[in-house]
This record gives C-alpha cells, structure tokens and sequence, in this order.
C-alpha cells in the first residue's frame, strides 16, 4: 500500500520523518500518525495472530472499539494501535496470542 | 485542579455531538472536561470529506472536516474547558470515573456534576467465511486511513451495504484513486439516499441488489472475495457465487450504539432496531434514565452529524439549566423545533418510529414535489437542472443562489423548486450542492450541441480545450467531447463544461480524461481504443470500409489482421447485424511490411 501524494479535496500536512522498528524491520513513518497506520503503508496489514487458533489478524474499526489490531508496543502488550501514535525508535512487534505479561 | 477532578461537566467524545454539548456548556460558565480516546479532537468529523445536508445554520455544505476545525477553534477560545485526548473513560463507579490517559498509562478519578455521553458507535460486523482475515474493514476505518491518514487502504476493493456510508465510501475510495469493483446490497433496493447513489454509479460502479459477500480469500491479507445473490429470505444461493480480485473487503452495513457508560451509570438501555441496537432510554432533553447522565448524537441513536450537533446542544443547554437554575430557553426550544423538523421527511421515517418507542414525539409531513427541470420555454438559456427528486434534508441550493431562484422553502426536507425567470446561470448551485446532483444546461440549437455543466471533486482537473469522455449516468462513455469552460470553486466542487451533441445532452452527467482511462486497444498499429471505435460507429460509420476511412482501421503495419474481426464484431454488435452482412474489406499488398528496397532489389531486375 502507499501514502497519498494528492487528493481533490484533501491536503494533507504531514509531520516529521521518523522511523520505527517491525519486527526487527526498521520503516519509515510520519509523526502524527498512528503505528496502524503507518504498518498499512508499509503494507503490513497482519497485526496479531489470534489466541485460540493462531490466525492472521488486523484491525478492523481504526478507531479504538474493537480491539482487533492489539500489539505489542516497547515491550507492552494489548496496545491499541489504531489508536496510539507511532514515535521515532518505536519498537513494535506483532502480538502473539493474549500477549507475554511484563516480567 | 479542582476544577479538573471535580468539573460541572465531563463530556465523554470529542466528536460533533460531545464538542457542541461542551460549546454549549462553557460558554455558560461552566468548568468543563472533554475526554475522548482518539489523537486528535473532532471524532468522525475529521474524516468526513464530503459536504454535508442540513441547512446553513448547521454548517450544511461544508465538509466534515473544515466543521471539526471552527468547533475546536470555538472552543479553544473558550475558558474553563480542559480537552483530554488520548484518554479514555474505563468505566462508571460508585466513587467516581476513572480517565486513563493512554501514552502514559495512569489514570485520573474525575467526580463531575454531570455526564454527557457522545461516544459514538461502533462498526456492526458480518458473518461470513474468513471475516477476520486482515484487508476487511469497516468503512470508518478506511475513512481513517484514507482522508485522516492518506493511506491507501487497498488498490481493488468491494463495498457491503449500500446505505449511505457505503455509497459516500465507495464515491470517496474513488476520489482517492482506489477502484471499487462492486457495491452489494442483500435487500432489493439501494438503502442510502439517491443523490448518493448516483454519485457513486456515474464512477461506473455497479450496485449489485439482492447480492452479499459470503467468502474472504486469502490466508494472511484478503486476496479475493465471493459474492453471491441471495433468496428471498436472504439465504445465499450458492450457484449463483462468483469471485471478485479484491484486496479489500469493506463492510458499511450500520452502526451500534456505544452504550457502556450509560448502562454502568444505571440508565435503562432498550433495543429498538431503527436506532440502531441497545439505546438509552432518554427524554426530549437528551436525559437518561441516570438523572445525571446526558446522551448526544450517535449513542442515542445512529443518525448522522448534523443531528448529533443538535443533540450536543440541547444536552450542553439542558445541564447549563440543571446547574445554573436557568438556561437560554429560547434556543433549547428551537433547537428541538430544528431536531423535528430535519426529521420529518420520508428518509427519517425509521428514526420517527425509533423515536416513538421512545416516547419522544415527531412529527411528519406531505412533501411538495415540483418538476424543476427544463420548460421548454427557457431552452437556449444557461440554467441549472437539478436531479434531486427525493426528500431530503438539505437546502444549500437555496441558501447559496444570489438571485433567489430556488425555493426549498419552510420545511427542509422538500425538493428544490426553482423559477428560471430569476436565474443568471451563475452555476453556484451546482458546486454548493451537496449531493453533487446539479447539473447546468444550454441548449446551442444552431449547433445542434448543448453546453453541460458537470460538478467535478476528482484530480486531475481537466483543463480548457482538453478532450474528455462524456460518460451517462452509470459511468458509460456516451461520446467524446471537449471541455469549454472551467469553473473553479474554493469549496473543491468545481464546475467543468463541456460541449456534447444535443440528442445526449440529458444523459451527460460525467467527464473523465480521455488518455487515463482508455486504454483498451482494438487496433494496436494506429492505436485505436473501444472508446475510438464505438464512436465512430456511434456517429455513423457503420460499414467497415466507412470506419477504415475515418479511423484508419486495418491499414496499418499488421494489415488488419489484429482487429478486423474485432471490429467487425463491435460493428455487428452494435447495428444487431450478423457479421456476414459486412463486407471485412478489400486485403491490399503490402500484406507484410516491406521496404521499396526490397521489391526493387528483386532478382533479375538489377540496372546494371
């Protein structure tokens, strides 16, 4: 997937340049942005596997309602992602299942 | 910090509802907190990039937006209003609510006087096979992505449900360069208003009726869908199923209230399916059963923005007289007046009835219809023809036209009626309307053409001269035509005029640029497009040797031997003759591309 150069109605005004770890990957993202939103564009659309039967998952209201995008954000489980922007040196990672509770 | 632990007001949702109720509020005096859990103030608004219906008090017109914007620049002014973002309300108890601040994971126990939930709803989810594959998402969560965020939610989606969010979505996907396969609606008619529709069919997609989604395909992201038609009792019919190449599933079939908070303060919840699920019982003034706790906009019921604003400020009013002993009774019972009469047309029909459970009263009224549209007498001069025949609540034509043309009059929810004797033709109208259904129109009798104004909201906007396709009212290319005039409105709905034949002038509703989208070649050597043929046949030439002469069709390189069956296949199509009534054609030497060189050079024939 990709950011939006243009748009006929929206201009969009977007903040610092930064980058965030994925998995041991390093992306780009804007400050302002939410880390679901800035994994979609970078194409990452799988968030979290399910707890029962380990399937792919993302989010699915982006607004903090449904839970469904939950990750584990600097080392804290069941972050709401749609919800929660991303910072510069972010450690992200896809949450496994209900999540390994902090030692 | 009194003031902040202990306000006279917590107002739980920066959105329309919640932000007007605190506007209320504040501006009375008192100490207000606004929790909500979102990045940044103003709730769906900042998503909405479409105008919004309503009438001008309401910010009818303008975009959602622009309309977060003056609401938060309102308040910013304000004092005793503290705004907490990223903030969330965990629950209600008995010594207080608790305010989690997100980014910092403390939390803060709030002991307010009194309570105005705008939370909101949340997206109502479907049954189908792998629905919790990555790639479906509900319709506000591609709105985020796209018009919050500017990200592209997906490059091929299918849109399920056909009510007003869908439509406005799938119009919206387009704006954004995303394709929108399909719209599938399981009921037999389109669910949201027709203006909307409209919009969305003259992007060319189709609206699939009595059809759903019954299959995501993929294992990590969606790949593909099934859809299906369904019986009459909304059963799939498996046989019927057919696979759409999607990598986005979006799913626009309602809304649910968001009813926690009340419900844990005591109030009565009760399930009235044309509000939308579980509502708070409440009264006329926004009150619960929980004497302390208000509700406003969608948690009291899916309506829509301009509603919820209203609700916000009879809820903001109603705790201002709680508190204060008195309030500005004058606007409280008009804006109750305001409430019912937005809702008395036909398409609010279901909100009155989940009312009426309720007990709250509303009323309904007859509707004139007028024909607006193009007495004959008026032929020959610029005038707007207005497509909008179905009663809504929206009156901006009205409001805008610097003549006083057109009369929606007294009740809102009336089709516009408009006197051309007044009109100037200004095509004002036609970039205010929010429903994008007015049209401008001059007939040119002398060229047997008509100029058309079309209402444009897409990038990039074609220019003076420029060729474009003049497309119907379902996306089809009608002709081809060129652009004559552009208008350009500082609200984004320019106006794009275009020159077409007179006997297509009432089936001309879109334009699209000629190089972008045609791309389908049925003569590869003089690149000749579908489009390029089906309009020559079109104006006339419905004989191959007559296409050859226009077009140049089959005297290329190849010799016609690519689209000679081709084209005589569209040719037969389009004149309902069978192929072997056209004559394909003389086949003249050269056969195979060759030079001079080569036929002089020929053994045997040197000069020396």
């Amino acid at each position: 997937m990709s950011r939006l150069a243009q748009h006929p109605v929206i201009e969009f005004v977007r903040g610092k340049k930064i980058s965030f770890e994925f998995e041991g990957r390093k992306l780009g993202a804007f400050e302002g942005e939410t880390v679901a939103a800035a994994l979609h564009a970078e194409g990452i659309r799988y968030l979290r596997s399910s707890p029962g039967r380990q399937r792919a998952q993302g989010f699915f209201c982006a607004i903090g309602k449904c839970s469904s995008c939950l990750m584990e954000v600097d080392g804290m489980p069941n972050v709401r992602t749609c919800i929660t922007l991303v910072r510069d040196g972010m450690v992200v990672r896809r949450q496994k299942g209900k999540g390994e509770l902090l030692e | 910090m009194s003031c902040l632990s202990n306000p006279d007001l917590l107002v739980v949702g920066a959105g329309p509802a919640g932000l007007y109720a605190a506007i209320e509020a504040a501006s009375a005096g008192l100490t207000t907190v606004i929790v909500d859990e979102g990045i940044s103030a103003g709730g769906q608004l900042v998503k909405q990039t479409h105008k919004f219906f309503g009438n001008e008090d309401f910010f009818a017109s303008v975009r959602g937006f622009d309309i977060a914007r003056r609401l938060l620049k309102e308040l910013s002014n304000m004092d005793h209003v503290h705004n907490l973002q990223e903030s969330s309300v965990i629950g209600v108890y008995e010594d207080g609510i608790p305010v989690l601040h997100l980014p910092s994971d403390t939390t803060r126990l709030l002991q307010p006087e009194r309570v105005i939930v705008a939370t909101g709803a949340s997206e109502k989810f479907l049954q189908f096979d792998n629905n919790d594959l990555p790639g479906v998402y509900g319709a506000g969560a591609v709105q985020t992505l796209m018009n919050q965020f500017g990200v592209m939610p997906g490059r091929n989606v299918l849109m399920v449900g056909s009510g007003n969010i869908g439509l406005i979505v799938s119009y919206q996907l387009i704006q954004a360069g995303v394709n929108v396969k399909a719209i599938v609606e399981i009921a037999d008619r389109i669910g949201g208003y027709e203006v909307h529709a409209n919009k969305a069919m003259r992007m060319g997609i189709p609206i699939m009726l009595r059809h759903t989604v019954i299959k995501a395909i993929g294992t990590e992201s969606v790949e593909g869908a099934v859809i299906c038609e369904v019986d009459e009792n909304f059963r799939p019919v498996a046989s019927t199923s057919q696979e759409l190449a999607v990598d986005t599933i979006c799913i626009a079939i309602g809304l649910n209230p968001s009813i926690e908070l009340i419900a844990q303060a005591g109030g009565e919840v009760k399930y009235i399916p044309e509000l939308g699920g579980y509502v708070p019982v409440r009264d006329d003034n926004m009150r619960s059963t929980a004497e302390a706790f208000f509700v406003a906009g969608d948690v009291s019921g899916i309506e829509e923005a301009t509603t919820a604003m209203i609700e916000g400020r009879v809820a903001g009013l109603t705790v201002v007289k709680d508190l204060k002993g008195n309030t500005d009774l004058k606007k409280l019972e008009s804006l109750k007046r305001e409430l019912v009469a937005f809702r008395n047309g036909p398409t609010s029909a279901r909100i009155r009835e989940g009312l009426r459970k309720l007990g709250i009263v509303s009323s309904s009224k007859e509707h004139q219809y007028g024909n607006p549209n193009n007495p004959e007498k008026y032929m020959g001069k610029m005038r707007p023809v207005i497509e909008c025949y179905e009663a809504i609540p929206c009156n901006p034509c009205e409001t805008s036209c610097p003549t006083g043309a057109i009369t929606v009059g007294e009740n809102i929810n009336d089709v516009p009626v408009i006197d051309y004797e007044k009109c100037n033709g200004c095509g004002i109208c036609m970039t205010e309307c929010p429903g994008l259904a007015v049209f401008m129109l001059r007939e040119l009798p002398e060229e047997e053409s008509a100029l058309i104004g079309i209402p444009y909201e897409l990038i990039p906007l074609p220019e003076k001269g420029e060729k474009v396709h003049l497309l119907g009212r379902e996306g089809e290319t009608l002709s081809d035509g060129v652009v004559q005039r552009v208008f350009k409105s500082p609200n984004k709905t320019h106006g794009v005029y275009v020159k077409a034949p007179a006997e297509i002038a009432g089936e001309v509703r879109g334009v699209s640029p000629v190089s972008k989208t045609d791309n389908t070649y049925v003569c590869r050597c003089e690149e000749l497009t579908v489009q390029d043929v089906e309009k020559a046949i079109n104006d006339g030439y419905t004989d191959f040797e007559e296409l050859r002469r226009r077009l140049r069709i089959s005297m290329g390189p190849c010799g016609g031997r690519t689209c000679r069956l081709n084209t005589l296949g569209m040719l037969s199509r389009k004149t309902g003759r069978p192929i072997e009534e056209f004559a394909p054609g003389v086949l003249r030497p050269p056969s195979i591309p060759a030079t001079f060189r080569s036929i002089a050079g020929q053994e045997g024939a040197k000069d020396e």
